[in-house]
Order: C-alpha cells, then structure tokens, then sequence
C-alpha cells in the first residue's frame, strides 16, 4: 500500500504540471478531458489517481497561467473549462525546451553507443 | 471601514462560491467517467466504484485543492479553525480530558490573579488616582498620647495618622496641593426603620468628595458646609448598603436613620464603583459623614485634641506639583505643630506630673512623609502577599503540568498524523503552513480551555482569603486569554516543528524508528516533570493537612465545646459606660434564664476569637521599661464558664467591686515570665511605671491559648470588668446542647432588653477557633484538590505512553510469547518502563521538597517540612496511583495472541 502511494505521487510532483499545459495547447478541456488525454497520450504508463489533477489544476490558475471559465460540455451539462493563457504558454515553451534537453542527455546517457 | 466590511464578505463569499464549484467540477469528472465506463460494459455498480477508487480520496483532493488557492489570511484561518474544531471532535475523550484540564489550570491562575491585582495593581476607584498622595511620618514625636491605625503601613516607625489640629495647621499652610482631607474610620450602629444592626463609618473632612472627584449617584455629595460643629447630621450611603437596607436610590435621600443614636438625613448615595480610599480590594464603608458631626463615642474631644492622633491624611496635588514640593511645603508645618502640641501637652500639667518618668525629656520632631496616594491609604497586607506567594506557586506548577500533558497528548496525536502531513507536504504545502494548521487546533484548544476557564475562576475566587472584592473585569479577562495564549503555543509549537520535521520521502515509506524513537524520548521527559512536580504537591497537601489536624489537636487551655459567643457595644447606642454595665448585667442574668443554658460570662473579647489586647506590665520593684503582656477584661464567672482550672489561689468574687482594693488573675505563663515563680499569688503590678503597685495578684490560672493557636500560651493577666468597666463585650454562654440552638433565644432576650442594641458576631466557640486556621485549610485545599489533580494528569499520560508502547511492540511482545516468555514477564516488561519514570520522577520530586520545603517551614506547625513520613506517603499514593495506570496497559501486553500475531508478520 505504501509502495503504491508513493510512486504515484513522485510521479506526480513536477511532472504533472507540464503534461497539463501540454494537452491544453490543443484547446480548452474540462478536468476529465484531460486527465484521459493525458493517460491515452502516455499509453497508460503514467497512470495517476485522476483527482490529483485538481489540486494541480487550481494551482496553475492561481499562477495565471491558466484560465477557467463554466460552459456547456457537448453533453450539454455544466463543465468547469480551462484554456492555456499567454504567460502559461510562454511558461510551456520555457520548460519544454529544458525537458527535451534533458531528454536528449538522457538518452544519451542511456544508449552511449548509439 | 464599509469598504474594509464590503471586502471581507466579498472574500468570504468568494471562499464559499470557490467550495462549490469544486463540488461540481468533481461531481461533474466521476459523472462522465462512470458514463464512459457504462458505456464500455460495466455494470452502473462496478462503474461508480471504479471510478471512484481512480479518482481516489475525494476529502484529500479537496483539501489539497484548498491548499492551492492560496487564498488571503483571514480565510486560511477561518479554514483552520474548520477543520480544527473537525479533527478535535473526532476525538471526545481526549478533548474533553485536555479541555477540563486547561480550563482548571488557566481558571486557578485567573483566579489568583484577580485577587492579586485587586491587592498589588490596582489604583482606587476615583478620577484621576495619580493626582492623590498620602501623608505620613516618621521620627520621635512625644505629642502623641493616642495613636489610632486602620491599615497596615509598610516601613519600620512609619505612621500614618495626624491630629485633627495637625491637619489644620497643614490645611492652612497648603500651598501645593489643589486640596487635602482627612478621614477616620468606625464602626457605627444604625438603627434604619426600627431594626438596629452595625454597619461601617467613614468620616472626612469637608473637602473629601470634592478632592476626590467623587460624584453621587443619587441626591448631594456632603460638603465643607456639613463638616462643621453644630450643623445638621448628614450622612452618604453606599450603593450597597442601599440595596440592603433601602429601595431606589431617590426614596433613600431624604430618610432619617440613626447613627450611634443620633438622628441623621441621609442625602445621597455613593455610585456602584466607588468602594473607598481604603485600598484597591477594599469595600466602601456603608456610612459616610462629616468629620464635625461624627456622633460620640467616635469622636469624643478628639477634634480639639493635639494629642490624639487618629487621622490619616491624603491630598490632591496642583497641577505640576510634585510629592517632594509637597514634603517642603509642608514638613515644617507638621513640626512646628507637633511642638506646640506638645508643649501645651506639658503645660497642662502638674508640677508632680510633670517629674513623672513618662513626661520626661520629650521631643517631637516627626518628619513628614509623603507619597503616591495611587493605591490608597495603606499598603497591602504582607500576610496576604505571603500566601498569594505560596498559592501562586501551586498554580503555575498545576498550569505547567496541564502544558505537559496537553503537549504529550498531541505529541501522540501528531504521530498518528504523520502519514497525513507527510502526503501534504510531497505535494508542495509549505512546512509553515503545516505548522501554522498544529498550532491553530492547539489555540482553538487552548482558546476553548481559557474560555470554560473563566466561571472555574470566578468560583474559585470564592476560595481566598483576599482580594475578593477586586471586580472581575476585562483585566481579568485579558489575562485568561493572554495565558490560554501563551499556554497554547508552549504545548503545541514542539510537537508541530516536530510533527513536520521529517522528510517527506522517508515519512512515507514508513514512519521511521527515529521519529518514534525521538517522539517518546521527549514523553518521558515530560511525565517525569508531571511525576516530580506532582510529588511536590502531595507532600504540600501531607504537610498541610498534618498542620490542620495538629493546630485542631492543640490543647486550647479552656473547653471550646458548647459555648455561644455574642458580641455588643451599648456605647454606640446612646449609652454612657456606667449605664453599660448595668445593661450587660441585665443581659447576662436575662441569657443566663434561658433554658439550656448552664452559666454565662462577659469578657472584652472572646479566647480565640480574633481580637487581642496587649498592655504593658510594670512589676512592683522591677525598674525595666515594662512587659508588653496579653491583657483580658473578663467578668465574674469568666473561669468557671471556660472551664480553666486555677492553680493558685482564687478567681474574682462579689466582694472584688469599683470600690475595693484591684485585683487580677494571671496565667501560669506570666507567673513565671513576670515574677519568675509559680505562686504569684500576692506579688502586685501595674500598669504604668506609676502604678507598680496599684493590682495585686490573688489567684494563678492554666495557660490557655488568646490569640493564636501557634506556639506556647502567652503570659496573659486577667483584669475584672467590674473594676475596668467593658465598652464593647463578648458574651460566652455555655449550653447543655448545640449551642447554636440558643441564637434565637438569645436574640430574642437581647431585643426585649433593648430593640435598639445590635448583637453582632454571633458563633460557637469552636467555629471561632476554625476561623483563626483559614490561611492553613486554605492551603491544604489548594493542595489536595491541585496535587489530587497533577497526579491524575501524570497517570492519564503515563497511561498513554504505556499503551502506545504496548501497540508499537505488540508483534514483539507476539514472538516473545511464542517463544515461550510468561505473561508475569511481559507485564513487568511493560511496567518496568513506566516504573521507571516514575521513579525519576519521585527522586526528582523528593529533591524539589527538600529545597522548598524551608520556604514554608513558617507555615507548618507540629512537623518539619521535610518530614520523611509525609514524602513517604505522598510517594506512596503517587506509586500506587501511577503503577494503576500502567497496569492497564501491561495487562493489555498479556493478552496479546501469538498466533495472531504470526499470521500478521
């Protein structure tokens, strides 16, 4: 139990912010939304309790670099929806950039010979 | 301050919409995933569950979404004290014990703060109170002949009272106070719509209310025109002799009462705060009057009388004046008068008198003393500061006990939430604002334990001998709630640094060893403080309670049992000293009819009773200054009455009347402290150098105790009333049965005799003699009740610990037993660890005694303050009390099953 907890929440620190403003750069999205784009995107391999992404969420806005606002889902009911702002946007291009690099030393690291 | 108000609701509100929507917007996430699911082919059941165990601890989330709102002070707070007040209510038992707990601890030291401000802080109820000084002197002033006090005055020869003449002299050569009074005080009897009764005077100069500023509530404040020879009788009353004795205030101004006989109108009534010049915790005297019309006894020719001094003296200083200009003003004033005071003293008398010891080689040089008037006239009672000393000591120790429990108990809490705060902290909730949500349930603790606090003090107040009187106002009030303060952030700022000091990543792996290790290190140390501090008490409550039943055993010299005691002062009815004597006669042959009674006597005040007279003896043939010695005026039957035997020759009869040669009756004490023998019988004295041989001794009595029931019997000489006529009497009146039965009959007797003529303090002999060890059942009570407390405080903790033990090392304690360990093995294994605390505790307790002990060494009577039986026994009742409360725990140890505990592991 305890093993379990706390792989999912390392997982979640750091990590899960980017993955959010990442799938918002598709287009405002609804909390559910995003949390099963963020689980298709990864194919599953990042799974996350999906109601960590709120507290997430709500701290993003309080940076501004998200926005919320409530309208109708196409299922007609009231859904809370969040679009990337332009200091988010700028913030992803920031720390997008550093994560690629990482990547890349990463996988140099890993596969040397290549 | 509308815009301010506009924004905190607008926050307030926002703070509500906020919680809302995140209602919804996870309402809204488990809805669609439910509907996907369904859609996929599970069944609506398994879809809701499953998407909840996704989603996972919907309270978690929202809290942690709260914590990302960041949102502004005020609403942080509120949201702390919220899920304060949830977490404590999750848990009653241990709520309610640290909230009684508080509310003891803080509500003891409010208690004896409010009466320590009344006695230390306080300045007295006028305008303006740092405009006042008070006059006093000091230094050889052979005019005084008479010297009345009425408060205690600190400073060694220091005085406070002046001749009415003196103060005439300092009124006129006045040029830095804005105005000066002075004031005496009486007891007055007042007969107010036909029924008689003793009430308090207090009689001033004209200047009084004007000097003080003191305006009535009702009708006139008495004035300079009042306070002169001859003019109308007035009097001012006190608010709550009002509500006593009249209805509204406007029907009270305007009534005639009589004050020592003499018809006076009343003519306004003091305001509800105003209680006096006495003293901060003083009460206002019922009766106010003008110094000039204060009715005889009282004043007698005392006004015109340079040589009785009896006033105390207080001013109002000019505006930019100060005490020392005061003092240079005035000294050579109070000089010059004292001189030709006592120099018309010295003309005034005989060329005989005048060689007479007493009046020889005299001097007045008194030099004047003058300082804040602030606090009144007197100072406060060492007496009272001395057990207010003693008393504070057992509540701060009791409030530091409370603090240590209360921190061990959260110490336990905030292990069991360590998981909790470790999760918060891995997703970014600063350690400060962990910290900061410890500390508001332990305010909100605290707050709760100082508020139930409050009418724990008020009926605890009750309780002291001092400073009852002193309102229990805001200061009071902010005091409580400054100590639940600091209380509360004593006992919760360790456990909360401690609770979020562990790293996030190791906390959740496990609540690691070193945490639970570290956590109960910090436990015993604060049981072992609780043992100590709780031992100390007991033996304070052994040590008390021996000195009690000690002073109770202490043989009184006179049989205490079956006696009535009354007292009665006919002079402040209208009577003349002779008369007196005839109505006490009356009185005595009326009570003496009664049945049930056996004898009666009269005597100036009752053995034991709180009253002493001390005159001084000059033996015939001696040539020392005198003996300050006891002195009791005592009618006939006075011996037989109490029951003291005499060892020598006889007591008063008939025949020794005003006419006939004075005798007296002494001790066997002052047998042998004045003649130095057994049998005085014969031997004279008297009562000045003059008088050597003016009484002769004719009979020596058993040693009985006068005043105080410590230490030996004093020398005491008995004079016959018959031949020093009483003014004020005490009657003693020895029942078949209870004599409290009599009251009524006795009153009854009284009032046909004469409806005007008071009888006051009415008790039994051995009521009386309980009232003189108030300070010692006092402090056995405040002992017993806070030592009984601490021990329980320190075994409700010991339990804890040892319980906790107990679960830590269950799967321990499991393998040990299937190893083959008895269950006598594992119970001591479990109380061992507490015996062991209790044991340093002990010795650190026993140490404590023996440093303190001394400092109440005067207060104990019949055994040492360290006396070894006691700190045996106060350890004894700690032990048994203790190892109870660790018993529990060891028993639970023993019945720990293996089996179940191998299939865990």
């Amino acid at each position: 139990m305890t093993e379990h907890a706390s792989n999912r929440v390392e997982l979640l620190y750091g990590t899960l912010d980017l993955l959010i403003l990442r799938t918002l750069l598709y287009g405002p999205s609804h909390g559910h939304a995003i949390a099963k784009h963020i689980q298709r995107v990864s194919e599953n391999a990042l799974r996350i309790e999906t109601g960590s992404l709120y507290p997430a969420l709500h701290k993003l806005e309080g940076r501004d670099w998200i926005a919320a606002e409530w309208k109708k889902s196409d299922k007609g009911k009231r859904a809370r929806y969040y679009r990337l702002t332009l200091t988010g946007r700028e913030h992803l291009t920031v720390q997008q950039s550093r994560w690629e690099a990482l990547s890349v030393a990463m996988a140099r690291v890993l596969r040397p010979a290549e | 301050m509308w815009r301010q108000l506009h924004l905190r609701l607008r926050s307030l509100f926002r703070w509500h919409r906020q919680e809302s929507e995140l209602d919804e917007e996870i309402r809204f996430h488990l809805a669609n995933e439910i509907e996907e699911l369904t859609a996929a082919g599970m069944s609506p059941r398994e879809a809701r569950a499953a998407a909840r165990r996704d989603f996972g601890n919907v309270t978690l989330i929202r809290e942690l979404t709260r914590e990302a709102w960041g949102w502004a002070p005020a609403e942080r707070f509120l949201h702390d004290v919220r899920s304060a007040i949830r977490g404590v209510r999750k848990a009653k038992g241990w709520t309610l014990v640290v909230l009684a707990s508080l509310a003891l601890g803080i509500g003891a030291n409010t208690a004896l703060f409010s009466a320590v401000d009344g006695l230390l802080f306080r300045t007295i109820p006028v305008p303006d109170p740092d405009g006042l000084v008070r006059l006093r002197w000091t230094g050889d002033n052979g005019a005084v002949r008479g010297m009345r006090t009425y408060g205690f005055t600190r400073g060694d020869g220091v005085q406070g009272s002046f001749s009415y003449p003196v103060f005439e002299a300092l009124r006129d050569a006045n040029e830095t106070l804005a105005g000066l009074f002075a004031v005496a005080e009486t007891p007055l009897t007042l007969v107010v719509d036909g029924r008689a009764e003793v009430a308090t005077g207090f009689a001033a100069t004209g200047d009084y209310f004007g000097v003080l500023g003191v305006r009535p509530a009702a009708g006139r404040a008495i004035g300079p025109d009042d306070d002169r020879p001859g003019a109308e009788p007035v009097a001012m009353i006190s608010h709550r002799f009002r509500q006593r004795r009249f209805g509204p205030e406007e029907e009270a101004v305007g009534e005639v009462i009589r004050v020592n006989d003499v018809p006076t109108t009343v003519v306004g009534v003091l305001p509800p705060g105003y209680t006096g010049i006495r003293r901060p915790d003083a009460l206002a005297a019922d009766v106010h009057l003008p110094l000039a019309t204060l009715p005889r006894p009282e004043r007698g020719p005392r006004l015109s009388d340079g040589t009785a001094w009896w006033l105390p003296i207080m001013g109002r200083l000019k505006p930019g004046a100060t005490a020392a200009q005061v003092q240079g003003n005035l000294d050579g004033v109070l000089r010059a008068a004292a001189q030709s005071a006592l120099a018309s003293l010295l003309d005034g008398l005989s060329e005989e008198e005048r060689a007479l010891p007493r009046n020889r080689n005299l001097s007045a040089e008194p030099r004047l003393l003058v300082d804040s008037g602030r606090q009144g006239l007197f100072d406060a009672n060492p007496r009272s500061s001395g057990q207010a000393l003693v008393l504070g000591v057992v509540v701060a120790l009791v409030l530091l006990i409370v603090c240590a429990n209360v921190a061990t108990l959260l110490l336990s809490r905030a292990v069991s939430r360590h998981r909790e705060v470790a999760i918060r902290m891995s997703v970014g909730a600063s350690r400060g604002r962990l910290i900061r949500q410890l500390v508001t349930e332990s305010l909100l603790l605290s707050a709760t334990g100082g508020a139930l606090a409050l009418p724990v003090a008020w009926a605890a107040r009750g309780l002291l001998p001092f400073g009852q009187t002193s309102p229990f106002d805001w200061r009071v009030f902010a005091f409580a709630a400054v100590l639940s303060l600091a209380a509360g952030m004593m006992f919760s700022l360790v456990p909360a640094l401690r609770a979020t000091r562990a790293e996030p990543s190791d906390a959740l792996k496990e609540q690691t060893r070193s945490v639970t290790l570290s956590r109960s290190r910090l436990s015993r140390a604060l049981i072992v403080v609780q043992v100590a501090v709780s031992l100390a008490l007991l033996v304070g409550a052994g040590l008390f309670l021996k000195t009690l039943s000690n002073l109770r055993g202490v043989d009184v010299g006179f049989n205490p049992e079956q006696v009535l005691l009354f007292q009665m002062d006919s002079t402040r009815s209208g009577y003349d000293p002779e008369e007196s004597v005839a109505l006490y006669t009356r009185v005595r042959d009326g009570v003496r009819g009664l049945p049930g009674v056996r004898s009666v006597t009269v005597a100036q005040t009752a053995l034991l009773g709180g009253g002493v007279s001390i005159g001084t003896v000059h033996v015939e043939g001696a040539t020392d200054p005198g003996r300050a010695t006891h002195v009791l005026t005592v009618a006939p039957g006075f011996f037989d009455t109490m029951e003291i035997p005499l060892l020598a020759g006889r007591a008063f009869e008939a025949h020794d009347d005003a006419n006939a040669p004075r005798v007296a009756v002494i001790n066997a004490a002052a047998a042998t402290e004045l003649f130095g023998t057994d049998d005085a019988v014969g031997r004279r004295f008297g009562f000045s150098q003059e008088e050597r041989g003016e009484i002769e001794v004719v009979g020596v009595a058993r040693d009985t105790r006068y005043d105080d029931l410590r230490g030996a019997a004093p020398p005491t000489v008995f004079r016959s009333a018959v031949q020093s006529p009483l003014r004020a009497a005490t009657f003693a009146v020895r029942t078949d049965g209870p004599p409290s039965a009599l009251t009524p009959a006795v009153r009854e007797t009284v009032r046909q005799i004469d409806p005007r003529l008071p009888i006051m303090n009415v008790t039994t002999q051995t009521a009386a003699i309980e009232e003189r060890l108030s300070t010692e059942r006092l402090f056995a009570l405040a002992y017993t009740a806070f030592g009984g407390l601490a021990t329980l405080l320190a075994a409700i903790g010991l339990f804890g610990l040892a319980s906790y033990t107990v679960t830590r090392r269950t799967n321990e304690i499991g393998i040990r037993m299937a190893l083959g360990a008895s269950s006598i093995g594992i119970a001591w294994m479990v109380l061992r660890q507490s015996l062991v605390l209790v044991a340093a505790g002990a010795a650190a307790g026993v140490g404590t005694v023996l440093l303190a002990g001394p400092l109440v060494a005067s207060l104990i009577h019949g055994l040492a303050p360290t006396d070894p039986v006691t700190i045996v026994q106060a350890a004894a009742v700690l032990g048994v009390i203790t190892a109870a409360a660790a018993w529990f725990p060891a028993r639970r140890a023993t019945r720990v099953d293996p089996m179940t505990v191998l299939q865990n592991e």
